[in-house]
């Protein structure tokens, strides 16, 4: 988790939210209350059934007793209500008036009915209004207002642009959001402290992109374990064998860990490591490891590469490469072996028998070079010559130098600006930057020095840090939107000769430039970004699971049901599988600590591969992978109305109404020996609360069958006063409920049923999430149409995936601003 | 980055030629200063402590000047004339579903943190700093104890990041870079004003052609670049000060995120030198709060978990060692200030401290009743001020009395109305 502040892990999962069970004032209509006055007579709108007068007819019988005066229920008042549709407080307020009468919210029950014609015509009366309003303004504006990238954008825009890993996250602030994903545009805001984030970010991604030193030398060498001083083999866990070092505890807090301190980067670039091992004594079964990178002078110095396994008895070879800054080393460390260092010492590491992990050897190349200097200093300053300087330092002794300054100048400047913008450029564009390059040029500033000024001004630039859209989308435009949905970053050359050349709308080619773009590895952003948010994954490490409650939590579960999503959700774009794997689902990925976790049998080794499920498993499908669960969950109690919210909102697409605000929470108490489901029935049967709680709590009840770390449980497990000791096996578990239709279930699997009987409004709730996410921008009651027919016609496809996602590209919603 | 100093020298001597000398005239002035301006500078540090303080460990049973110290209050015995504890503060519009949310709020009383569609405004100390922010070398500290996300937002409603490093802000407040290193800065200050004053020149034209809606986001951008651009001059007059000097080991990172308190105390270490020696005014400090179990003696859980306890005594038992502890450091902060004297008096007496949370209570979410401190400043203390928790007074007045404690004539802050009663400056 980068750079979390504290809102953002406390926010994510809370159980003090058990509050929405609290008494739910009747009569609230949650609408801005818009300071606006009345304004004249409502107009004649021919087409409709419906006269203006009767609509005011409609407000005058239903809505006023309650909805007027100095004290108004709600603090909604009807005389405040603009019908001027083109303002948009008073369109945002007339859409929530629509919400509740389609949801027959209002006027309540206890009241006076109108009939359903007349809620029928009023409803369409407003959504004709609406509509045509915000048509008419979109064809002048647009839909979503000027986005600027946001940190992960802009991050990966550098890395794409300057060809360089570097990162940058550190020094961005962190995006804020209030619609559930971090590039929506309209709560994104400026400020000096953001643009010189911006300024400090560009010189240092300029720095790692430029040469400025000689060719560092290249590091190709095996180093012996026997060799580290961390693996001595007297008084330990360690026996030298003959062909390298066996470790028989898995201890990190008492180092037993294989640091190689006889490797060191010396410069900072990637670097390709390939280990040799294996599984020792262990009973033909592999044996896990995990290796780790950084300075490893503290804890948070170190950051896991990933896990791996080595089949037992036969020396395997496993490989990776891994960006490194100068001054990292790694770290090996044996993951799942039984024994405690003291009962290893016991016997002695020679006389030990039981199971061990072997490392031979590790081979280490590096920094791999493309070419010197590296493409990304190519890609500015082409094949200019990089000379050594007067009065250099050891990080700056070389700078690129140019016989001809002001013409190369203008060449770099140009073909960079060009590529920052995502556009055509002009030679107007460009001015700005080069008389600013003349200027230093003319100080006498150096050709190197006065370039870089010029390059760092066009990365602060508004036309790199905004997508500048017109309400009818250009090639361009369009070419930025793919890009930044499928890759969270800039087009690529490919994508940007397609816009020059103005092909990009033509749907065959757009279609084959979606399915390039996902099948690049650069679609992972989507991945990450998109189920990082849609699924919460993001906080995953929010809470941490009690750990006498949950003592067989670790690192390596963690990090394995962490991927599970994205892996399946990456199968599923691939092979276009229909979205209802989403909700059930007859495989996905496992290694051995994550089947092991699921009691799936014959799975080993710290691989994920796809596993086809056994039909009792109750899995299948993001409802109920670990992460999941644990994500919408606090690290000691599972709440049935969290859970059933999330579930409504992120799977369903029917988010329940927040609760109304300045209102009392319940308390909860975890004292006695009532479960959950006691505590809230009693709210269930209060009708105020039960109008919402109807339909949050059933998918909740469905998934208590699983703990806050997604195990499967038949018995809460509880703690003896005090949270000290081993937990003991608590009351059973029930997972059976109604839905509010008054469908039934007995446990997740029939749930899941259930919520397969609807498959369009899965692929609706979906299509709205990935229309939200790819343009900054939800959609609204207007596009209900357009959403509509995208539903239409994903039916004919089976409802898959990547259809879906070739559906949006091609919709009218995702090609005009 | 590096070029030659001749070659540096040669290029940008003219240009620097004016802000220097006004830096010089400025340093002069400085000096003198205290005969200038009498009086010794007023401040204000803000903490909060997002996961609440438990409220009946906190607030005192009786109200006026002869209440009984609580638990939590009882390790500041020793301040107890020079600080008021005030009960049924809250920020309107804040809902339990959003509770933590409202830490977005704290210093800002908007309301609706956490609803869709919210739009922040600025904080308590920017708001001070647009009056006071310019006469130090840092306008204001923005400090976390975890983490970039702080109590400080600006004008637009744009987080401002918060420095979670004590290490990294020692240095920028102390540590004298040398003369090339110096120049360096002065380049870059000066490079990045004239990139800012040709961007802002293309988003000008590029405004033009754009709708209203699209045309107030860059307009942020244009602003936000003038504030930059102000910021550096300020920045560069400063850049050839020398920086005070302390007489102490800079510090060294916490690195485990759990260890809220040695974190908290760094940051307060800081907070203190960073007054003493007016590097800034202005300090913001969001409390860490942890996911695991923070390293104190008898603490098992997580102080988040602890903090929704459910009424469970194992859990309120553990949460009140937690929370002392926090008292403890505070207790530190208050006896470092009051112990640095300026002229006839401490430098806590011209110091508001000030320390609260967005949450009322922790376990239930409620943003209501919030536990509210104030310390020095120049206010007339030593008294438990209550407010009826049904009728509550908006914390903002309490901000609008501290701005008046700083000097600065206002009288409107966030949702204040008026000021608050009870509270008033020695």
């Amino acid at each position: 988790m980068n750079a979390s502040s504290i809102l953002s892990r406390f926010t994510a999962y809370c159980p003090g939210c058990v509050r929405w069970i609290i008494t739910i004032t009747t009569g609230i209509l949650l609408l801005e209350c818009c300071a606006i006055k009345a304004e004249a007579q409502l107009d004649s709108v021919e087409k409709l059934s419906i006269k203006p007068e009767a609509v005011e007819k409609f407000f005058e019988r239903f809505c006023h007793d309650c909805h007027a005066g100095t004290d108004p229920e709600g603090d909604f008042q009807i005389e405040k209500l603009s019908t001027n549709f083109n303002e948009k407080v008073s369109r945002d307020s007339w859409l929530a008036v629509l919400d509740q009468l389609e949801a027959r919210e209002m006027p309540p029950k206890r009241e006076l009915q109108p009939g359903e014609d007349e809620i029928r015509d009023v409803v369409e009366w407003i959504r004709d209004r609406a509509g045509q309003a915000e048509r008419t303004q979109r064809k002048a504006k647009g839909r979503v207002v000027l986005r600027r990238l946001n940190r992960t954008e802009y991050v990966n825009t550098l890395r794409d642009l300057l060809e360089v890993e570097v990162d940058l996250t550190d020094l961005m602030p962190p995006d804020t959001s209030t619609t559930g994903f971090d590039n929506n545009a309209a709560s994104q805001h400026t400020s000096s402290y953001l643009l010189r984030s911006y300024l400090d970010a560009a010189d240092k991604a300029l720095d790692a992109a430029i040469a400025n030193t000689s060719e560092p030398w290249i590091l190709n060498k095996v180093f012996d374990i026997k060799e580290e001083k961390s693996v001595q083999p007297t008084g330990s866990v360690y026996r030298h064998t003959d062909d390298g070092v066996a470790i028989f505890a898995s201890w990190e807090s008492a180092n037993i860990r294989v640091t190689m301190w006889n490797f060191r980067s010396h410069v900072r670039g990637k670097y390709r490591f390939r280990i040799s091992g294996y599984g020792y004594q262990s009973d033909s079964k592999p044996v896990d490891f995990h290796v780790t990178a950084g300075t490893l002078k503290e804890v948070t110095e170190e950051r896991l590469i990933d896990y791996f396994s080595f089949p037992p008895d036969r020396p395997t070879v496993i490989e990776f490469t891994e960006q490194l800054e100068p001054e990292n080393r790694i770290r090996i460390i044996a993951d799942g072996l039984p024994a405690l260092p003291p009962e290893v010492e016991r016997v002695g590491a020679d006389k030990y028998t039981g199971p061990g992990l072997v490392i031979q050897w590790v081979e280490i190349v590096g920094p791999l070079l493309e070419s010197w200097p590296p493409p990304s200093h190519r890609m500015i300053f082409g094949d200019l010559p990089l000379i050594k300087i007067e009065n250099g330092s050891k990080t700056h002794s070389h700078e690129v130098v140019s016989e001809q300054p002001e013409i190369d100048a203008e060449r770099i400047i140009s073909n960079f600006a060009r590529r920052a913008f995502r556009r055509k450029v002009t030679s107007d564009d460009i001015q700005p930057f080069m008389s600013r390059v003349r200027k230093r040029l003319d100080e006498g500033y150096s050709f190197e020095q006065a370039v870089r000024v010029g390059l760092k001004s066009i990365l602060v630039s508004p036309r790199f840090l905004f997508l500048l859209e017109a309400p009818q989308l250009d090639d361009y435009a369009l070419a930025s939107r793919l890009s930044y949905f499928l890759w969270s970053s800039m087009p690529d050359r490919e994508l940007l000769e397609i816009a020059e050349t103005g092909r990009l709308f033509d749907p065959e080619v757009l279609n084959q430039q979606v399915d390039r773009m996902l099948d690049d590895p650069k679609a992972q952003a989507f991945t990450e970004n998109f189920t990082g948010q849609w699924l919460s994954l993001r906080a995953i490490d929010a809470t941490a699971p009690d750990r006498n409650l949950y003592p067989e939590y670790d690192d390596i579960l963690k990090t394995s049901s962490f991927k599970e999503p994205m892996l399946f959700f990456n199968e599923a774009l691939r092979k276009d599988l229909s979205l209802t794997h989403f909700v059930s689902s007859d495989f996905t990925y496992l290694n051995a600590r994550l089947a092991r976790h699921y009691g799936i049998p014959g799975v080993e080794g710290a691989e994920m591969r796809k596993v086809m499920l056994p039909p009792e498993s109750h899995r299948g499908g993001f409802l109920t992978m670990a992460s999941i669960l644990k994500v919408t969950a606090n690290g000691t109690t599972t709440s049935p109305v969290l859970r059933g919210a999330w579930t409504l909102d992120r799977i369903l697409g029917m988010p329940p109404k927040p609760p109304p605000p300045n209102i009392d929470a319940i308390e909860p108490d975890i004292r006695g020996a009532t479960t959950i489901r006691d505590q809230l029935a009693k709210h269930r049967n209060v009708e105020s609360c039960a109008r919402c709680h109807r339909e949050i709590d059933p998918p909740g009840f469905a998934l208590e069958s699983f703990d806050v770390i997604g195990g499967w449980r038949d018995h809460y497990r509880s703690l003896d006063d005090g949270g000290r000791g081993r937990y003991k096996s608590g009351p059973p578990v029930d997972s059976s409920d109604v839905l509010s239709d008054g469908r039934r279930f007995q446990n997740i699997d029939e749930y899941k049923e259930l919520l397969l009987e609807d498959k369009d409004q899965l692929a609706r709730s979906l299509a709205i999430k990935l229309i939200t996410y790819a343009t900054g921008a939800p959609p609204s009651v207007v596009d209900d149409a357009e959403i509509e027919s995208i539903v239409r016609r994903l039916q004919k496809k089976n409802y898959g995936f990547r259809s879906l996602i070739h559906e949006i590209t091609r919709s009218e919603l995702f090609q005009s601003k | 980055m590096k070029i030659p100093r001749r070659q540096f020298i040669r290029a940008t001597g003219i240009s620097l030629a004016l802000p220097w000398l006004e830096a010089f005239a400025n340093d002069r002035n400085l000096k003198g200063r205290s005969n200038a301006d009498k009086s010794p500078p007023r401040r204000m540090v803000c903490i909060c402590a997002p996961l609440g303080l438990h409220p009946d460990n906190f607030f005192p049973e009786q109200s006026g000047k002869n209440y009984q110290l609580s638990p939590y209050l009882e390790i500041l015995k020793d301040y107890r004339d020079q600080f008021t504890v005030i009960s049924g503060l809250e920020h309107a519009g804040m809902s339990s579903s959003f509770a933590h949310q409202a830490s977005a709020s704290f210093l800002t009383g908007v309301p609706g943190a956490g609803r869709p569609g919210f739009r922040n405004n600025i904080s308590l100390d920017q708001f001070a700093a647009s009056y006071i922010g310019s006469k130090t070398r840092y306008s204001s500290l923005v400090l976390a104890g975890h983490g970039a996300g702080g109590l400080s937002w600006t004008r637009t409603g744009a987080l401002i990041p918060a420095d979670d490093s004590p290490s990294k802000v020692f240095a920028r407040l102390f540590l004298q870079g040398n003369a090339d290193e110096v120049n360096e800065k002065m380049r870059h200050l000066e490079d990045g004003r004239s990139i800012l004053d040709d961007v802002r020149e293309q988003a000008k034209s590029l405004s033009a052609a754009l709708g209203t809606e699209d045309r107030g986001k860059l307009d942020e951008y244009i602003t936000s670049i003038r504030e930059l651009e102000r910021q550096m001059v300020i920045d560069e007059s400063w850049a050839k000060r020398p920086k005070p000097k302390v007489d102490i080991e800079p510090p060294k990172d916490i690195p485990n995120p759990n260890d809220l308190i040695g974190r908290t105390r760094l940051l307060f270490d800081l907070t203190h030198l960073a007054l003493k020696t007016d590097s800034t005014r202005l300090i913001t400090i969001m409390l860490a709060g942890s996911t695991a179990a923070p390293p104190i003696q008898g603490v098992t859980l997580g102080h988040h978990d602890l903090s929704h306890h459910g009424k469970d005594p194992g859990k309120l038992a553990q949460l009140k060692i937690v929370e002392i502890e926090t008292m403890k450091t505070l207790q530190g902060l208050l006896s470092k200030l009051s112990q640095s004297r300026e002229e006839d008096k401490s430098l806590l007496d011209n110091t508001s401290v000030f320390s609260g949370s967005n949450l009322g209570d922790g376990s239930s979410h409620s943003p209501k009743n919030l536990p509210v401190f104030l310390a020095g400043g120049g206010f007339k203390h030593g008294q438990h001020l209550r407010f009826d928790p049904q009728n509550p007074l908006p914390l903002c007045n309490l901000y609008l009395s501290m701005l008046q404690g700083l000097g600065i004539e206002t009288d409107q802050f966030g949702t204040s109305a008026g000021t608050v009663p009870g509270l008033s400056l020695a």
